[in-house]
């Protein structure tokens, strides 16, 4: 029945029970929970937020903290929102259980006359049988079409009942139980739970993961160590496939081994993880090429920091940065001299594709910071250098995903039985008269009157059929 | 490549549906509405092969998968989509004037996919984040709650038009339009099943976000649009039992719904050009 009626035998006339038992206000609320929604998608949120954050008056921006604009789903008042959502789902429900369990377990008289007031006569049928006889027939035929069958027989007449579908009165409730689940999940995983991100070099191990709220740090009872990044392109160089050969280890030991790829995550003590992203890093090696005066073109392999001697030995240099892409313009490393007479440095970046320079505007193009010969009489070429992966995984614990997969589950199956069952209720009597037996069948049904019509047609065009082959 | 070429002839047939359907209503020629059926069902019959054929050339290229993987191929599912169950909605009720509300949205979507310069028709590789068989159910359900909802958005505008005929108004036009019980009954059927479509559609999606990324649920533009949406047709569901708001306020708040359908589908990728969302 979708239009219920205010149910007179409410005990509790009190005015916060009446308030919270109206479906008023869950249309009220869920139209609110939608529009504050939308705020949350053009007020950045989170990460996003400091830039637009800069472009208020100190005045606005206080109102936008004190209300917690910028990481509005989590804020208080959206939660409330959705506790007052919660309450007033609660209070329906168990409003209008009681009616839905009567409904169920209701136990209709099989001899009720009320449904047959206004039987059309298409419903009506006559056969020369004893009503003993056809009643078989029918009670059979029923049998095969419905669950609950019950019988009565008085005065030589006989009256059935059947139903099917009792239980559909119970799938609003599934699906109203599912929400709160849902909320009750999301509720445990944000408590309990945890979303990090890490990112390991290959070959290296951390047992440090970082929130991503606020990036704090977060200590794990194990070390995971990426044996091994490998990353597929395709032919037009978007990514095809990454995986990370990870290791997990406890005290030292190695306690399993297992390769995690994009939507196949890996868990571990109950902590998964996930293969989100990747990078590069420079390696530590670095493939120099000096050109002196004297000396030919001398060819190095540096490592990274540590203080080189010039080959005339007139002072150490060092490679202090390494950048495997600067502005687009390719590798870049750059490069401190200094000098055995000095005490400063002479500091300049050097281009493995010099001719990217040309891309730098013309005025800081001069500058000495991007000449690679400015230490006369030397001149330094970037050959490579070494990269490194590293793997960008997100490291997550939700101990309330099951909660919210189960409340997911019931949601489907509570629409299904809320909008594609009914319960449908037959009643069938045979009337003995001078010739034999008059059948009549009539029905009533929560929804769906026309399903409930074509049923007892067919039941009527069956039990016409059969009396005229007996 | 024929595909393309065989859905962008499909987008005429579709405005060729439209045209023969408005004309049938307009001068109330039944044999113009039946040819607006068979043109729609060439339309559709050609679009599933097209489809069939999309995801067949991308196996023979190496980088198989269905197509549902980006804006074009979207549009193209959603115009299938929508016609396919307009459709079933004919076949049931064996009236063609809802066939003058929907075709213009078919037609609309596949204009946009062959016609606009910013949306290729190349079939390409998927990225590693959308290689999951998720990627079929989720699709599947989201466009075929959308189509419904498209659906239901035609049946609520032709309600308000209804509204304007009266017995003594002698338009042929608004006269053709069904009854107004007819068009409530049939909105707030297409409401149902977009409804249960779309929440398997924002499920599948959770479950498939969670084994990527860990998080099934992070209020992220599309995540928190199609949430709205959702909630929007649900207080639609919820209206049909508060008395007072039969008729004209649902066929209002479905339309409001469909705008959201809209958002979520188009509307979020403005929004996150507009404010980046570190992720």
């Amino acid at each position: 029945m979708l239009h219920m009626k205010h149910d007179p035998s409410t005990k509790r006339p009190h005015s916060f029970w009446a308030f919270f038992a109206s479906v008023r206000l869950a249309i009220v609320l869920l139209i609110i929970l939608a529009i504050a929604s939308i705020l949350g998608t053009v007020i950045p949120q989170q990460q996003g937020a400091a830039e637009f954050a800069s472009r208020l008056s100190p005045g606005m921006l206080r109102l936008f903290v004190a209300l917690d604009l910028f990481d509005m789903y989590h804020s208080v008042w959206f939660r409330v929102l959705l506790g007052l959502l919660s309450l007033n789902l609660i209070v329906c429900s168990l409003k209008r259980w009681p009616t839905a369990w009567k409904r169920f377990t209701a136990r209709p008289g099989p001899d009720r006359q009320k449904p047959f007031e206004d039987v059309p006569r298409e419903q009506s049928v006559h056969t020369p049988e004893e009503p003993q006889k056809a009643a078989e027939r029918i009670g059979r035929l029923l049998q095969s079409r419905y669950r609950k069958i019950r019988e009565k027989e008085a005065d030589g007449n006989r009256f059935f009942y059947a139903e099917k579908g009792a239980f559909s009165h119970f799938g609003v409730y599934g699906v109203h139980v599912s929400v709160l689940l849902i909320l009750v999940g999301g509720l445990v995983g944000s408590f309990f739970g945890f979303e990090a991100y890490v990112n390991i070099l290959e070959g290296e191990q951390t047992d440090t993961v970082y929130l991503r709220k606020g990036m704090r740090p977060l200590k794990l009872d194990f070390e995971v160590r990426c044996d091994r990044f490998a990353v597929d392109f395709y032919e037009n160089g978007t990514p095809k496939e990454y995986r990370s050969d990870l290791s997990f280890l406890e005290n030292g030991r190695e306690v399993q081994k297992v390769a995690v790829l994009v939507n196949h995550p890996v868990q571990f003590r109950g902590v998964t993880f996930y293969q989100s992203s990747y990078g590069t890093a420079p390696g530590k090696l670095v493939d120099l090429r000096i050109a002196g005066p004297d000396t030919q073109e001398m060819a190095m392999k540096v490592e990274s920091g540590r203080p080189v001697q010039l080959p005339g030995g007139e002072g150490v240099f060092s490679v202090v940065d390494a950048r495997p892409d600067i502005m687009n313009m390719g590798p870049a490393v750059m490069i401190s001299v200094k000098p055995a007479n000095q005490d400063e440095t002479v500091d300049f970046w050097v281009f493995k594709n010099q001719e990217a320079l040309g891309r730098i505007p013309g005025p800081m193009r001069q500058s000495p910071k991007f000449n690679p010969a400015v230490f006369q009489p030397y001149a330094f070429f970037l050959d490579g250098m070494e990269t490194r992966y590293y793997t960008g995984l997100q490291v997550n614990k939700d101990p309330g995903v099951h909660i919210v997969w189960v409340g997911c589950f019931l949601m489907v199956a509570g629409l299904f039985f809320t909008f594609f069952t009914s319960h449908r209720r037959i009643w069938v009597r045979v009337l003995g008269t001078d010739t034999g037996s008059r059948i009549e069948a009539a029905g009533m049904t929560s929804k769906n009157p026309v399903g409930l019509e074509r049923d007892l047609d067919r039941l009527m065009e069956d039990i016409r059929k059969k009396t005229l082959t007996s | 490549m024929l595909d393309s070429i065989i859905l962008s002839y499909a987008t005429f047939v579709y405005f060729a549906a439209f045209m023969l359907y408005l004309l049938a209503m307009v001068m109330n020629r039944d044999l113009l509405a039946r040819l607006g059926t068979a043109a729609s069902l060439i339309g559709l019959l050609a679009q599933s092969v097209a489809i069939i054929l999309r995801w067949v050339m991308s196996y023979q290229m190496g980088i198989g998968h269905a197509p549902f993987s980006n804006l074009y191929e979207s549009l193209v599912f959603f115009a299938w989509t929508l016609m396919f169950l307009y459709m079933i909605v004919e076949w049931r009720t064996k009236n063609r004037t809802f066939g003058t509300f929907v075709t213009p949205l078919a037609f609309l979507a596949m204009a946009y996919a062959s016609f606009s310069p910013h949306i290729s028709s190349h079939i390409q590789p998927l990225i590693p984040a959308l290689k999951s068989n998720w990627l079929i159910s989720h699709v599947i359900t989201c466009f075929f709650g959308y189509a419904a909802f498209g659906v239901s958005f035609g049946l609520s505008i032709m309600y308000l038009v209804k509204r304007l005929d009266a017995p003594e108004k002698k338009n042929l036009f608004l006269r053709l339009i069904p009854g107004q019980g007819i068009l409530d009954d049939l909105n707030y059927q297409m409401i149902v099943i977009g409804f249960l479509m779309l929440t398997l559609g924002i499920i599948t999606g959770s479950v498939w976000a969670h084994s990527a990324w860990g998080s099934y649920w992070s209020w992220d533009p599309k995540e928190t649009w199609s949430l709205i949406t959702w909630l929007i047709y649900a207080a639609v569901i919820h209206s049909r039992m508060v008395r007072g708001w039969k008729g004209k306020k649902i066929a209002i708040l479905s339309m409001a719904g469909f705008f959201c359908v809209l958002f979520t589908y188009f509307g979020v990728n403005y929004l996150a050009g507009l404010h980046s969302y570190a992720k």
